[in-house]
């Protein structure tokens, strides 16, 4: 499998990454970390870390481990992912907010390439135009590319991990390329990372860069909360509105003096005083009045 | 402070905080929105802010404040950009490899030959991806790509690097084999239902054309058949001498268009009157002949024992299927009762 690779030179790059993640990642956090893990041969995969220990302990692992890279996928509130790329004794390091991501296992991408085959990587025009976009560009190429006579490497170049700068954002896309003349078919795995900060140091240290344009989910949550919260607190702010108009006292108009005008005269009536009591009613003509059949029947 | 909204800290941000007395403090996504619609007079939050009164006068007292209706400023976020500190960092962190151990190529979208015919302006910069154009934004990384194999392969063939596997190398593939017909099926599921739908479309438009047809050819047999029962009827009576409406069928059907059609339709008739001319004859007077002899009778020729003890209904009438399903009433008084006991 590595013969072409080993007997023809000496693996000098020593490039190991380690790729693991926090608990309470999703299956497709944990299906994207093993493709990865299969792209990438210099990768060495680890067991799950506690949130509840601090960053800084990465660093022993890696340290332990041996690696001098490290992608660290973070997961929080089971929804949001983070992935932390990290040179791992002295920084630079990376926070990212990674959101679509499609793994390997999408039938959609119907690429395959070897395992282990060393990637080429193609980098946007905007990496070299701002300084933090350099220091990423760089910090992406020592991490995933494979180092050259890696021992689990296979000697061939068969596909091309692409980095985009597009809506501030860094989009990952992962081709197989068929012919020489340059038609390529996608293999995955995809992702779309918006970038958090820049830290010095590895996983701390002071902040170098941080992007103006990152919205965390959780304020993206809470906006939207609150645009249809707004409406109804309107509504209800209206309601009040009325009750206190309605509370307060009713605005007397000033006395009109051609109020009366055309009031006619009604004559006063004298009120009439009885003195004895009412006769009493005159009793009934007819009590139980027969019906007709029978008062024909008595006429005859 | 907190926000009378949403209950939320954030925080004061540097500035110096400010704010009239009765009202409370909102946060700014909520203090733009609520401001907009609601009007200062009718504010809610009479409820006491965290501003007391007697600090307001403090810093009164002490000159912060000013008198007259003050507003809460928000400060503006700084966002870090340590351009020398990256750029340090950059300096540091940087490993000077060869470009054949990282093989990175950075690049613009690769020409589009379309566009490059068409004489179109090309030029199109990343930034100008509207991403949420799906298809634009994948052909723009595709050609992104696409540039970069076509810079970087002839630079490796240069320096010797193989990067085509050949065809008698089997490794290990990223995908498993189990994977890649997974995706073949796929593919092929997808192109079969496409054609069956193309192929229904088809039938359909087909069918109504075949409706047309079929009801034109109706119409025409029954004519046809209409003329020759006159002719026929005619000559019973004794009002025709001549049989010609019988070799009449060519001249008939000729005096008739004829159509591509009628001469399948001439032979199937053609063979079934031949059979029934065989076994019954020419029609000729009715009176003088008769069908239903006793020589008709006693001839048991056409007597097939294999059709006639078969229960099926193939080369009976095409008899009703349910005849036999269901039993007779006696049958199911009996099953009832049997089922009842």
């Amino acid at each position: 499998m590595a013969a072409g690779s080993v007997s023809a030179g000496r693996w000098t790059n020593k490039e190991r990454v380690l790729i693991f993640s926090s608990r309470g990642i999703s299956y497709r956090t944990r299906h994207l970390m093993q493709d990865l893990r299969t792209l990438m041969p210099h990768a060495k995969p680890d067991t799950k870390m506690d949130r509840k220990d601090k960053l800084f302990v990465i660093n022993e692992v890696c340290e332990m481990k041996n690696c001098n890279k490290c992608v660290y996928f973070e997961a929080k509130k089971k929804q949001d992912l983070y992935m932390w790329v990290s040179n791992v004794p002295q920084g630079p390091s990376a926070k990212f907010l990674v959101q679509n991501v499609h793994t390997l296992a999408e039938l959609k991408m119907s690429g395959n390439c070897l395992k282990g085959s060393r990637p080429l990587l193609s980098f946007d025009l905007a990496f070299d135009r701002e300084p933090h976009y350099r220091l990423l560009k760089e910090l992406f190429i020592q991490t995933f590319s494979t180092p050259r006579y890696h021992p689990r490497s296979q000697p061939f170049i068969d596909h091309i991990f692409t980095f985009t700068i597009a809506d501030q954002r860094i989009w990952f896309r992962n081709y197989q390329i068929i012919e020489e003349d340059g038609s390529l078919v996608e293999i995955g795995p995809r992702f779309v990372l918006s970038l958090v900060k820049i830290f010095q140091g590895s996983f701390g240290g002071a902040t170098l860069y941080e992007n103006p344009s990152y919205r965390s989910p959780n304020e993206q949550r809470r906006f939207l909360r609150m645009t249809t919260a707004a409406r109804f607190k309107d509504k209800q702010v209206m309601k009040e509105v009325q009750q206190l108009q309605k509370g307060r006292e009713l605005q007397t108009m000033p006395e009109d003096p051609t109020h009366d005008v055309f009031d006619t005269p009604v004559p006063e009536k004298v009120p009439r005083i009885e003195l004895a009591p009412p006769d009493p009613p005159a009793p009934p003509r007819h009590r139980n009045r027969p019906f007709k059949r029978q008062r024909v029947r008595r006429r005859k | 402070m907190k926000c009378e909204w949403c209950r939320c800290w954030p925080e004061p941000r540097g500035a110096a905080v400010r704010g009239p007395p009765g009202k409370g403090f909102r946060c700014d996504e909520v203090g733009s929105m609520a401001r907009g619609g609601v009007s200062d007079s009718d504010s809610l939050s009479d409820s006491d802010s965290d501003l007391s009164d007697s600090e307001l006068q403090e810093a009164y007292s002490k000159g912060l404040l000013k008198p007259g209706l003050n507003v809460i400023e928000e400060a503006e976020k700084h966002y870090i950009n340590n351009v020398m500190g990256l750029k340090q960092c950059f300096e540091d962190f940087k490993k000077n490899l060869n470009w054949v151990e990282r093989l990175d190529v950075t690049n613009g979208p690769a020409d589009d030959i379309i566009a490059k015919a068409e004489g179109r302006c090309l030029g199109q910069e990343t930034s100008d991806i509207d991403p949420g154009d799906d298809f634009q934004r994948e052909m723009c990384f595709y050609q992104q790509a696409q540039a970069t194999a076509l810079e970087a392969l002839p630079r490796l063939h240069q320096q010797k690097i193989a990067t085509k596997r050949p065809s008698d190398y089997f490794a290990e593939m990223a995908k498993s084999d189990q994977q890649m017909q997974k995706v073949r099926e796929k593919m092929i599921s997808k192109q079969t239902s496409l054609e069956k739908s193309e192929k229904a479309k088809q039938l359909r438009a087909l069918r109504k054309y075949g409706k047309k047809v079929q009801v034109e050819v109706i119409q025409k047999r029954q004519k046809e058949k209409k003329a020759m029962m006159t002719a026929v009827k005619k000559y019973q009576k004794g009002l025709s001498d001549k049989l010609d409406f019988l070799d009449g069928d060519k001249t008939f059907l000729k005096a008739n268009k004829e159509s591509g059609g009628s001469v399948q339709q001439k032979k199937r008739i053609n063979a079934k009157r031949k059979y029934k001319n065989e076994k019954f004859g020419f029609g000729g007077r009715k009176k003088s002949s008769k069908w239903n002899t006793r020589e008709s009778h006693d001839d048991v020729s056409s007597f097939k024992a294999k059709i006639a003890h078969s229960k099926s209904n193939h080369f009976g009438k095409g008899g009703k299927k349910n005849a036999n399903k269901r039993p007779g009433k006696r049958n199911r008084q009996k099953m009832k009762n049997r089922s009842r006991k």
